[in-house]
């Protein structure tokens, strides 16, 4: 199990132990799991998924950041996050992350495809 | 002898005052609460980000590497200072004692041939620098709310960024009320350009055993980096001067209440003695006319 910790400027959003995350970096999505090698990467807007037993348990759409990749500990620095569980493709545009990124035109493409058409479901 | 009915009036008025101190009081305890844990809740993607710089900046051995937006420019003529007070006032020494520690550093500045531009956050700063004739390049005011403290920090942050690109600028610093305790508060300097290291020396004897790779490489990191790093410290320098306008605020309204409370007590007393005395004499007019018949 590794510890994902993710945070965003204002607070710890949640911190829990995970079996693995995959996460948009910003040269590809990797994979978070134990005994990764130590690793800095930025993010791109796009899809973090927490998996168990290769089924996805929750979906989260982020608009950026940054990760810290240590022995056990998964550090995730966000710009914006929303959970996916409540929004889908006929609610998405009432949603916070939806309002708050008008205007910055490839994060909101990006959530409108990760909503309507997401990579890991 | 005093008017009894001016006394009374009196009382009264200091008690009135004194409601609306203690009232003051509790509002700014409560709101320093939500301050306090709003600072502290945004010290972990700090110190985190602080973290990733370091080690980012410790990786690369000469530093000549670096941009010049992390180590400075090679003799800055032009310093930068963003001065956090607050929009209101009742908060004791808060303001005053900023704006005295400004004074000296700015004529420091001078001295050592640099000029100085200022930036204003909160109403009492920006309308003390209006009547000196230091060059106040922006304000920004009406902090009144979480949100708010965010999107001024970006601004600010915007606003440097451009500044410095442009060579209008060579240094940055910030100076906010640090948050020390409910009774102290410290005025802070800190400086953004160039980049203090203070906790990147801390943190790198943590880093030496982890050595990290990056993705993109280090000079894509950084340009995503260096911003990201000046909004959360002005955000941070923000909620700092906030949970301390709270904190000062507190405790001269808690001064101002107890001192209300002795004057009314001293007033309460004259009062009484002199309502006595009035007795007294009326006693006296009756016996003796008694006396007289």
């Amino acid at each position: 199990m590794i510890n994902l910790k993710v945070v965003s400027p204002q607070k710890v959003i949640f911190e829990k132990e995970v079996e693995m995350a995959v996460l948009p970096g910003a040269e590809g999505d990797f994979a978070a799991m134990p005994n990764h090698s130590p690793f800095i990467s930025s993010l791109r807007p796009g899809q973090m998924v927490i998996m168990s037993a290769n089924k996805v348990d929750e979906s989260f759409f982020v608009s950026g950041g940054l990760v810290m990749l240590k022995e056990k500990v998964c550090e995730v620095l966000v710009d914006q996050i929303e959970s996916l569980s409540d929004v889908n493709s006929s609610n998405y545009q009432q949603s916070k992350t939806f309002q708050e990124l008008e205007g910055n035109e490839t994060a909101l493409g990006t959530f409108e495809q990760v909503v309507n058409n997401p990579p890991y479901k | 002898m005093p008017n009894l009915k001016e006394l009374k009036n009196r009382i009264s008025s200091v008690k009135s005052t004194k409601k609306i101190t203690s009232a003051m009081k509790m509002v700014a305890a409560s709101k320093l609460r939500r301050a306090q844990e709003l600072a502290e809740s945004s010290r972990v993607y700090a110190d985190s980000l602080g973290f990733i710089l370091s080690s980012l900046a410790g990786n690369t051995k000469n530093s000549s590497d670096l941009p010049e937006i992390l180590t400075g420019r090679e003799n800055s003529k032009i310093s930068l200072l963003i001065i956090n007070s607050s929009d209101r006032g009742l908060c004791g020494g808060f303001n005053s004692n900023l704006f005295r520690n400004a004074k000296n550093w700015i004529s420091e500045q001078q001295e050592k041939g640099k000029s100085v531009k200022i930036i204003t956050v909160g109403k009492k700063a920006s309308s003390f620098y209006k009547k000196t004739d230091l060059n106040v390049i922006a304000n920004f005011d009406d902090l009144n709310s979480n949100d708010k403290q965010l999107q001024v920090s970006e601004e600010i942050k915007n606003k440097i960024m451009e500044l410095f690109k442009n060579n209008e600028i060579d240094e940055v610093s910030i100076l906010f009320n640090k948050f020390v305790s409910v009774i102290t508060q410290e005025p802070t300097y800190q400086s953004l350009i160039p980049l203090s290291n203070e906790e990147a020396d801390e943190e790198m004897t943590d880093t030496s055993n982890a050595v990290f790779e990056f993705e993109p490489d280090k000079n894509e990191l950084l340009e995503y980096l260096v911003p990201r790093n000046f909004l959360t410290q002005i955000y941070r320098s923000v909620l700092e001067s906030s949970a301390s306008e709270h904190a000062a605020r507190m405790t001269s309204m808690d001064n101002a209440t107890r001192n209300a409370g002795d004057m009314i007590d001293g007033l309460t007393l004259t009062y009484n003695r002199t309502r006595q005395a009035f007795i007294t004499k009326e006693l006296i007019e009756i016996i003796s006319g008694a006396e007289a018949v």
